[in-house]
């Protein structure tokens, strides 16, 4: 295999009962994403059935509050409600050009378990989903629409019981099932998953850049998405890597707060190492187990990022930084009042982020990739809402 | 190369003998037990042990070894604390060659020369590691052979004849024959295809001793196994023993490895290859 690695980060780590699927995989992508018959296939299912180019918004209430110039890219408009669909689309078309049958994807926040289930009612494939149960529970609507679009989802109960530990179920099904295709939903894991599910969403920052010079005239001074594995910031960051001007921010999940320990924030607690398949920044003990995360997003909340942000980040190309829950449930709101628009709890850290900073942006053109809208988070918004409530009614 | 298992595997291979290579969870039931069953494998006349450090995150392994990670890492247990454990097997004279497995995260997060220097001082033989195919292994492979220490790569049903031969080009002391696609656990039959993928493995690994392993249990798993390997390998089954024998374990797990030695040496006056 070629190009495994970013800088000193990627690689292949995985076990020798994969290395054919993962060579297989390689090949069949090399050669599909240079076929201009699979590369039509792909826009017209992005276009005419996925609802691509989604708009760009100038979030008109909130710059004129904050003192800055505020530009939405919409992924939350696109079919299913989030990016996800970039890159489960392009995978299951692969998946069916090498003639497999069988779908095998893991899901933290539902949104790459329903997207993937979405790609096979639409081509015809057989979909498991491995989700942990806390997030099973916290992002039930998902669950719902997966089994409704004919996917079993198996609930895992094992560790966290969050994204990671349904990653490690859904290897092991890969593992005990190479023949079956394994939709990995972010840009990580073994090569060639980082840089093929980054080249599936690079259209979100492609579609931005000409978008923001349109509409605005001009390139954002900033482009900004939240980091979970990091496949919606790596496909709006890609569009902007030669544009000099262009700060590119990435916003992880801070969560109580890092002095807590009860994050996700990679970059800011975390060091090198190997987990699912790649070298890259982890949250780990001295001892080398990996540590639990917190994020009130269940789709930021796992403690491994995507292996060429770990690059952007030692190149110092772009930069990461933290957003509590706090700080997302406040973005949240503002998005909801001032704007009309539910934006996912994952988004929320991106906007939150944006929020915090206001100070340092006065006066700049902002990009941010809203990545998902926020109809799953319902159940959680208003838990938390009501718990603020009584504790409110407690203090006075 | 001064290192206990490469001139055990070795021997097995010059000699014609069968033998077997019991895998432990170090920790699983506490390391004064793991020291105490090291000692039991070695009283049983098997040829080796693989001795795993528990990982938060086992991919490739089935639940009764994730289980036993889990019970090892609860009740404290650090690649430290297994190394000081293994240093005080050979102050008592314990010379079973032992095989380090785990994943890369744990045994590279100091850094592997560092790593593989450690473990040779305190009487490791060899490095297994599931997540780490030959093309990552350079650094490994450097760093062990520095420490005098086995690098161990896999080979599995669905490895290409290139592959094979590279992961036996890249291994010492033996190469790891996966018998079987799945996780660690599961049943298997060694049935004819299982007997043709060994077959095949043994025409490319060169002179290389074999071990096999996934899924076997009792004496007739281990007498296939030896019929074309060096070496079987007996790990979920073993486990799940220990762990049910409780107090009893190391004499549970004497009387079972003693049954599957006996197995091999069975079968030790067929050819080793033909």
């Amino acid at each position: 295999m070629k190009h495994t690695r970013f800088g000193p980060y990627g690689g292949v780590f995985a076990p020798e009962t994969l290395m054919a699927s993962l060579e297989e995989l390689e090949d069949a992508w090399r050669s599909l994403w240079s076929d201009l018959g699979f590369r039509a296939r792909l826009s017209g299912l992005l276009r005419d059935y996925a609802g691509r180019p989604t708009a760009l918004t100038h979030a008109e209430r909130l710059s004129e509050e904050f003192g800055f110039e505020l530009w939405l890219k919409r992924e939350d408009l696109l079919h299913t409600g989030a990016h996800k669909l970039n890159n489960a689309l392009g995978q299951c078309l692969l998946a069916q050009a090498m003639g497999k049958t069988r779908i095998l994807a893991e899901t933290g926040a539902g949104q790459h378990g329903v997207a993937t289930a979405t790609a096979c009612a639409k081509l015809g494939l057989d979909c498991v989903v491995y989700m942990g149960s806390v997030d099973a529970q916290r992002q039930r609507p998902n669950v719902l629409r997966m089994q409704l679009m004919g996917a079993r989802v198996v609930v895992v109960e094992h560790g966290q019981r969050t994204l990671k530990d349904a990653i490690n179920e859904a290897m092991r099904a890969w593992v005990s099932d190479p023949q079956a295709h394994y939709v990995l939903g972010s840009a990580l894991g073994p090569h060639p998953f980082p840089s093929m599910v980054a080249a599936f969403h690079e259209v979100i920052g492609q579609e931005a850049r000409a978008q923001i010079l349109e509409q605005a005239g001009d390139l954002p001074d900033y482009a900004i998405a939240c980091v979970g594995g990091g496949s919606n910031a790596i496909g709006l960051f890609r569009a902007f890597l030669e544009d000099e001007s262009v700060r590119l921010v990435g916003v992880e999940a801070g969560g109580e707060g890092i002095d807590s320990g009860r994050h996700a924030a990679r970059f800011a607690g975390g060091s090198p190492g190997v987990l699912h398949g790649c070298f890259t920044w982890l949250l780990q003990d001295d001892d080398g187990q990996i540590l639990p995360t917190h994020s009130v997003s269940a789709g930021l909340d796992y403690p491994a990022v995507g292996p060429e942000h770990a690059d952007l980040e030692r190149r110092q190309r772009a930069r990461y930084e933290s957003a509590s829950d706090e700080v997302a449930l406040r973005a949240f709101a503002a998005l909801s009042e001032r704007e009309g628009i539910l934006p996912a709890l994952e988004s929320s850290h991106a906007v939150g982020w944006v929020m915090e900073q206001a100070q340092e942006l006065q006066g700049k053109r902002l990009l941010v990739n809203l990545s998902g809208r926020g109809d799953k988070d319902l159940g959680t918004i208003f838990a938390l809402r009501q718990e603020g409530a009584s504790d409110a009614e407690v203090l006075s | 190369m001064n290192n206990r298992l490469h001139r055990v595997t070795r021997e097995l291979r010059a000699s014609g003998r069968r033998g077997l290579s019991p895998y432990l969870t170090a920790g699983d039931g506490g390391l004064d037990q793991t020291l105490d069953l090291l000692h039991a494998v070695e009283a049983s006349g098997a040829s080796c042990c693989e001795l795993g450090v528990p990982f938060s995150d086992p991919i490739a392994d089935g639940p009764v070894l994730q289980a036993a990670a889990d019970r090892a890492l609860a009740a404290g247990t650090t690649v430290n604390r297994i190394l000081a454990m293994v240093a005080r097997f050979r102050d008592n004279g314990g010379s079973l060659p032992i095989a380090l497995m785990s994943y890369w995260n744990p045994l590279g997060h100091r850094g592997w020369p560092a790593f593989c220097s450690e473990a040779a001082t305190a009487g490791i033989d060899a490095l297994i590691v599931p997540d780490l195919p030959v093309e990552e292994g350079g650094e490994v492979m450097e760093a062990a052979a520095a420490a005098e220490l086995c690098p161990i790569f896999f080979a599995a049903p669905t490895s290409s004849e290139r592959r094979i031969r590279a992961s036996a080009a890249a291994s010492r002391g033996f190469l790891y024959v996966v018998g079987r696609t799945g996780v660690t656990g599961a049943g298997t039959t060694f049935d004819s295809s299982a007997l043709d993928f060994l077959k095949g493995v043994r025409a490319l690994a060169g002179d290389l001793p074999l071990a096999v392993g996934f899924g076997i249990r009792a004496a007739e798993d281990v007498a296939a196994a030896t019929r074309y390997a060096d070496l079987a390998i007996v790990g979920t089954a073993l486990v799940e023993r220990i762990h049910r024998a409780g107090a009893q374990a190391t004499q549970a797990a004497e009387e079972y490895l003693r049954e599957l030695v006996a197995a091999t040496t069975s079968v030790s006056s067929s050819p080793s290859s033909d």
